[in-house]
């Protein structure tokens, strides 16, 4: 292994919530692997390895975090491979699918956003991420999975706590998490869901009905039998947790993109259609899942210069791989008019997002909706964009104005 | 015919026979098959179409209407390309066929008014030969004799009268069509050629909320067209007009609408001087729109004039939450510098 720099030493996760920008442009140029103490892994930087690692899910199967399989338990999604990452995959897709996601994306969405902008369209100034893009992801993904009945603001309450668990992932130097309390939040929305959704999944396996829990439960199985619980609930906290929090983050973080130019934002209010461009952008300048991917080496591999020994357990940051200067120029700046490129945002390989498309459908609709009610909206320079998250970036606040 | 390809557009399962020196939109006009395009100067890129098949001509297509990059991707603007082999093409808006679409035609008729109405401002009347169906709102482009050059009016009639177009016309300081040939030569009784309609600046269908009509200057034109059209088809709950000039001068049919405005209790008319104090509103014409609403939500806007007044107009309105999806747009745009090659083939 190779020496640990400084910088890289002294690192802490406080730092990185704040602004990882700094420290992953010096990784990008001076140490694209790096084994960070902090957190006991490699961080992986660049785009090219980003991309490459992603892709190679034969010497690279997927993994989850220390800190994010103690939040979901065994079972999850981004912690199989091979078929039984196929299964689960059958298993959640079908609601994702684009053909599928055409059919109910309006309906799911529209009212919803419709309700919620009318709630506060006079007041002339709101925190849009309270009081809009959070509300509006959760509801459409709640609804979705059959979580009609828990109430907006309890949805954002559990994907909060779960967020803050899943990205506890400090180690002391025995490699034991420094901060086990951190996970009691996690643990506690836990208990809530299951206490919750029990005895729903009770209900549906007797009476399947059109949501997307209700399907996880019988499609694909043997007549007369059910998935397990077990399979159910960690991939339940996937859903909850990425799902639920990341649209929300990719509504605010364009936003806070177009505020940053204000001649793309006319553009963009005045001809809607460019919204998914503005959209892609946005979650090209702040991944929202920004540095959450985890694999682990089959073998023993040298990558970017660096040997590995077989069971390196490597950290993807997306949020870094979609600022390396080699790929983007002035990475830092918000322009959508920038040529279009791939972004590592959706991940990539086998493990790549799922819900790429039903979250591009729910962020677009909810800045539609946004732009034709409040076409004069600005933001608020009483306040400042308050960005904030490591594992998770978005805007924790967004205050914004406008003329009533 | 033998100078003549076939374009197809996706979606739609008919063959257009487009001449090599015809433009793809003028060809599909004439045909009666609706393709999106407001200007058809090749300058506000609305006509952009893709090729999926096929060789042609960007002729002057200009680069800062369609860059390098947009061609090679195979875009082209169908006001401009021609076709240099068969085509397959698929325009990149939606296109809008909900509303009725006329077919482009060659008019011929007789100039039967010419007068001056305001400074450097005459109304043209032209009696056609045939009629000329159109929505109100849209263009015509007159052909200026000897020239291989035509210039965009709007028609200023409403579209029941389709053998009596009305036209208004600013001077231009060295303008082919103006001070060469309307404000110098053109004469009651003259033979005039045109084609049209042109444009998607139009007002169709019945609306629910009150409409804003701004027009700078004889940006007026097509907003007579709507207002009287509006009226005739009960169209509108309210129409507001207002009319921005810089003196008094300026302002034309002021009795006309102060009549429409008497008559009518949802028509409302509002002339706005920037230069002068009068008996009127003065300032911006814009600004005394910001002044007279206090919100715009739910209604619907129909601007005309120079780019400038447009700008200004979208931002106020949008100040005022009105939805830019219903605000429509007809800017003043200027004469392409070089002689149009199709212009004279038709």
């Amino acid at each position: 292994m190779t020496i640990t720099p400084d910088f890289v030493n002294d690192i802490t996760i406080e730092e990185l919530e704040a602004d990882p920008y700094p420290f992953y442009e010096r990784l990008r140029k001076e140490a694209p692997v790096a084994f960070v103490p902090a957190l006991g892994m490699h961080l992986v930087s660049t785009r090219e390895l980003c991309e490459q690692i992603s892709r190679d899910d034969e010497n690279w199967p997927a993994v989850i975090s220390a800190a994010g399989g103690r939040t979901f338990g065994p079972g999850a999604l981004l912690n199989t491979n091979g078929e039984e990452h196929r299964e689960l995959r059958d298993m959640v897709e079908p609601h994702l699918q684009p053909t599928a996601v055409d059919k109910y994306i309006d309906d799911l969405v529209r009212p919803f956003a419709r309700e919620r902008i009318a709630a506060f369209e006079n007041d002339g100034h709101a925190d849009i991420v309270a009081a809009y893009c959070e509300p509006v992801s959760v509801r459409a993904l709640g609804d979705l999975l059959g979580l009609d009945d828990v109430s907006t603001d309890k949805l954002r309450e559990w994907f909060h706590k779960l967020s803050v668990s899943f990205t506890n992932a400090a180690v002391d130097e025995n490699g034991e998490f420094a901060n086990p309390e951190g996970f009691r939040p996690g643990d506690e929305a836990k208990a809530e869901i299951i206490a919750h959704v029990d005895p729903k999944i009770d209900k549906w396996i007797t009476e399947p009905d059109h949501t997307a829990i209700s399907h996880w439960l019988h499609d694909g199985m043997p007549e007369g039998q059910t998935r397990s619980r077990d399979v159910i609930y960690p991939n339940l906290y996937v859903f909850l947790l990425g799902a639920m929090q990341e649209p929300g983050h990719a509504m605010a973080t364009t936003l806070a993109g177009l505020f940053s130019r204000p001649e793309q934002l006319e553009r963009v209010v005045d001809d809607p259609e460019l919204i998914p461009r503005a959209v892609a952008e946005g979650m090209r300048w702040v991944a929202p899942i920004w540095s959450a991917v985890v694999k682990r080496a089959a073998r023993d591999v040298t990558v970017g210069g660096v040997d590995l020994p077989e069971g390196s357990i490597v950290m993807l940051t997306y949020g870094s791989a979609n600022h390396d200067e080699h790929a983007y120029d002035a990475p830092s700046r918000y322009d959508m008019d920038r040529p279009v490129k791939p972004t590592m945002t959706f991940g990539g390989g086998k493990h790549a997002c799922a819900g790429t498309y039903f979250a591009n459908a729910v962020v677009r609709i909810a800045l539609e909706e946004l732009f034709e009610s409040i076409p004069n909206l600005e933001r608020d320079t009483d306040h400042e964009v308050d960005f904030w998250g490591w594992g998770f970036r978005g805007p924790k606040q967004l205050f914004v104005k406008w003329e009533v | 015919m033998a100078d003549k390809y076939t374009v197809r557009v996706t979606g739609k399962n008919v063959d257009i026979a487009v001449g090599e020196d015809q433009s793809v939109l003028d060809g599909a006009l004439r045909a009666n098959q609706w393709l999106p395009h407001s200007c058809t100067q090749g300058t506000c890129g609305t006509c952009k179409l893709k090729v999926l098949c096929g060789q042609v001509d960007h002729r002057d297509s200009p680069e800062y209407t369609l860059t390098s990059e947009e061609r090679d991707s195979g875009l082209v603007l169908a006001c401009r390309v021609t076709p240099r082999s068969d085509l397959v093409v698929e325009p990149l808006g939606a296109v809008d066929d909900r509303v009725p679409h006329h077919p482009l035609r060659d008019h011929e008729g007789t100039v039967v008014v010419l007068d001056d109405i305001a400074a450097a401002t005459r109304r043209l009347v032209v009696a056609l030969d045939e009629e000329m169906h159109f929505n109100a709102g849209q263009y015509a482009e007159l052909l200026i004799p000897g020239t291989a050059l035509a210039r965009q009016y709007s028609m200023a009639n409403p579209p029941s009268e389709a053998r009596l177009l009305e036209f208004h016309i600013k001077l231009t300081e060295g303008g082919a069509a103006t001070e060469g040939w309307i404000f110098r030569s053109l004469a009651v009784g003259d033979r005039i050629s045109l084609r049209g309609p042109l444009g998607q600046f139009h007002l169709v269908d019945k609306v629910e909320g009150p409409v804003i009509l701004i027009g700078g200057g004889t940006g007026l034109a097509p907003l007579k067209s709507i207002v009287q059209h509006a009226l005739a088809e009960d169209l509108a709950p309210e129409l507001y007009v207002y009319h921005g000039g810089r003196r008094e001068v300026d302002l034309y049919d002021v009795e006309f609408f102060r009549e429409l405005d008497a008559r009518h209790e949802h028509v409302h008319y509002r002339p706005v001087l920037s230069e002068q104090d009068w008996g009127g509103a003065t300032g911006m014409v814009t600004d005394a729109v910001v002044a007279d609403f206090a919100s715009c939500k739910g209604m619907s806007a129909y601007l005309c004039g120079p780019p400038a007044m447009v700008t200004a107009a979208v931002k106020a309105l949008k100040r005022r939450r009105m939805s830019p999806r219903l605000i429509f747009k007809e800017e003043f745009t200027v004469a392409p510098p070089l002689p149009d090659a199709d212009a004279a083939a038709s």
